[in-house]
C-alpha cells in the first residue's frame, strides 16, 4: 500500500480484520482496500483543506502533488492546530461507517 | 456468498464504497473547488502528477468505470496536452495495481475504457466470449518468424537499418503457431506487417481451451491485440502470431523484436509489464504497428 503523509496516524487494521472475515478472493480484497484507501485519502484532504487559508491550500496541494511529506507537515504545523487529531477523527468516523456496512453485509448471509 | 440472484460480498461492498467515494469527491470539490481547479490547471504543466493528486482530480480512478461527464472532461484535458503518452501513463497509474498480477474484471473494464478513449480504438479483455488467462503481465523477447518457405535473416529486412537493428534477434527454428505468414500462398505487404508486429500468447492457458481447443486456436489466429507499456505510454497494434511462452519461463507473453524495441521493453531480468487487450475490429480497419500516428489525430 502506498505511503501517504498521514500513514503514521491512520491505520486500516480494523478494516482489514473485517475484510478477512468476508468471503473475498485476494484480488477482490486488494481491490476493495484500494477503494478504501482512496476514500480515506479524500477524507484526509478535505479535513486538511478545511483548516487552511486560500493561499495555504495551494501550497499544501503543491506539496501533495510532489509527495513531499516533510514540507506538508512543516506547513500543517505552522498553519493549523491539532490537525493530527482532526485527521484521526474524520478518518475514524469514515472507517466506523465502512466497518458497520461490512458487518451488516456479513449478517445478510 | 450470493445475495438474491447475483451479488457477492465483493460486489455489494464495492458498490457501497464507490458510492462513498463519489460522495466524498463531490463534497471535496464543492468545498474546495477553487483550489482544486488551480491544482488541475497546474498539473497540465507538471504533466505527470502523483497518485495522491490523481485521486483528487480524477474520480474515475481504480474504483469504477467513470461517469460519462467525467470521461468527457478528461478527454478535453487530454486534447490540451501535446504528448499524449504522458496522459496514458497518468491514466493508467491511477488504476494499475502495484504488483504485476492478473487484473480482476472491474479493473479490466476501467482499463479497457481508458485505452479505448486514449487511443481511439475499441479494446476489451474479452472478445466474442474468449479471453486470455490474463491481460497484464511480463513480456519477453521472441525471435523473428519465417514468413514464407525460404525466408531467412538475409532476406528478412527491407532496409539496412532494419537489418542492423534486428538481425541479432535471429529466426526461430520452427514456424509460428499458425505456420507461414502468407495469404493463399502469396506473401503480401499485410503479411509482412503481421510478422513484424506479432506477439506470442499462451492460447493453451485460455479459459475453455481444454473443452474446445480448435475453436480457441482458430479464434486467436492473427487476432489483433493492443499492447501497451504502461510505464512510457507507448502502444502498438499487433497480431497473435505464435503460441507461448511456457509458464516456467516466468513470462506471460512474447513480443517480436520490433514490438519489444518500440515498447522499450527488455528481456531477461529486465523484462517488464505490458497491458494486452483485444481490438474489436470486425472490418479490419485498424492498421498494424506503433500507434503514435493515431495520437496526433485522436
Amino acid at each position: 500500500m502506498k505511503k501517504h503523509f498521514y500513514s503514521h496516524i491512520v491505520d486500516s487494521v480494523s478494516i482489514n480484520i473485517e475484510l478477512n472475515q468476508m468471503q473475498l478472493s485476494i484480488d477482490e480484497k486488494n481491490h476493495l482496500i484500494q477503494i478504501i484507501d482512496s476514500n480515506i485519502h479524500l477524507s484526509v484532504v478535505d479535513t486538511v483543506l478545511s483548516e487552511l487559508a486560500k493561499e495555504d491550500k495551494k501550497t499544501f496541494l503543491k506539496h501533495l502533488s510532489e509527495d513531499n511529506h516533510e514540507k506538508i507537515w512543516q506547513l500543517l504545523k505552522e498553519k493549523t492546530e491539532n490537525i493530527e487529531n482532526k485527521i484521526k477523527k474524520s478518518t475514524g468516523e469514515l472507517k466506523q461507517q465502512i466497518i458497520k456496512e461490512m458487518k451488516e453485509l456479513k449478517k445478510k448471509k | 456468498m450470493l445475495f438474491g440472484k447475483k451479488k457477492t460480498h465483493y460486489q455489494h461492498l464495492r458498490e457501497k464504497l464507490v458510492k462513498h467515494h463519489q460522495g466524498l469527491h463531490k463534497r471535496l470539490w464543492k468545498k474546495h473547488g477553487e483550489s482544486l481547479k488551480w491544482l488541475k490547471e497546474s498539473s497540465k504543466q507538471l504533466v505527470v502528477g502523483s497518485a495522491a493528486t490523481l485521486m483528487l482530480l480524477n474520480p474515475a480512478t481504480a474504483l469504477t468505470p467513470a461517469p460519462q461527464h467525467n470521461l468527457m472532461a478528461v478527454k478535453q484535458l487530454a486534447d490540451e496536452i501535446p504528448d499524449k503518452s504522458a496522459f496514458v501513463i497518468l491514466d493508467l497509474r491511477s488504476v494499475l495495481p502495484s504488483e504485476i498480477r492478473p487484473l480482476i474484471p472491474g479493473e479490466e473494464q476501467v482499463i479497457s475504457e481508458i485505452l479505448s478513449r486514449d487511443f481511439g480504438i475499441k479494446v476489451s479483455a474479452e472478445l466474442e466470449g474468449k479471453k486470455l488467462n490474463r491481460s497484464y503481465g511480463l513480456i519477453g523477447a521472441e525471435q523473428h518468424l519465417a514468413r514464407f518457405p525460404g525466408d531467412n535473416m538475409s532476406v528478412h529486412f527491407d532496409t539496412p537499418e532494419e537489418a542492423r537493428l534486428y538481425t541479432s534477434s535471429g529466426m526461430a527454428p520452427g514456424l509460428g503457431g499458425w505456420g507461414y505468414f502468407t495469404t493463399n500462398g502469396e506473401f503480401t505487404e499485410k503479411d509482412k506487417l503481421k510478422e513484424k508486429y506479432y506477439i506470442a500468447v499462451p492460447t493453451f492457458l485460455a479459459p475453455g481451451f481444454s473443452d474446445n481447443p480448435h475453436e480457441i486456436i482458430n479464434f486467436f489466429k492473427h487476432r489483433k491485440m493492443l499492447v501497451v507499456n504502461p510505464e512510457n505510454g507507448k502502444a502498438v497494434v499487433t497480431v497473435v502470431g505464435d503460441a507461448g511462452p511456457a509458464e516456467w519461463t516466468g513470462k506471460h507473453l512474447g513480443g517480436s523484436p520490433e514490438v519489444m524495441s518500440y515498447l522499450n521493453r527488455e528481456d531477461g531480468s529486465k523484462k517488464g509489464p505490458v497491458l494486452y487487450f483485444f481490438i474489436d475490429d470486425p472490418e479490419n480497419k485498424v492498421p498494424l504497428g506503433p500507434i503514435e500516428s493515431y495520437n496526433k489525430n485522436a
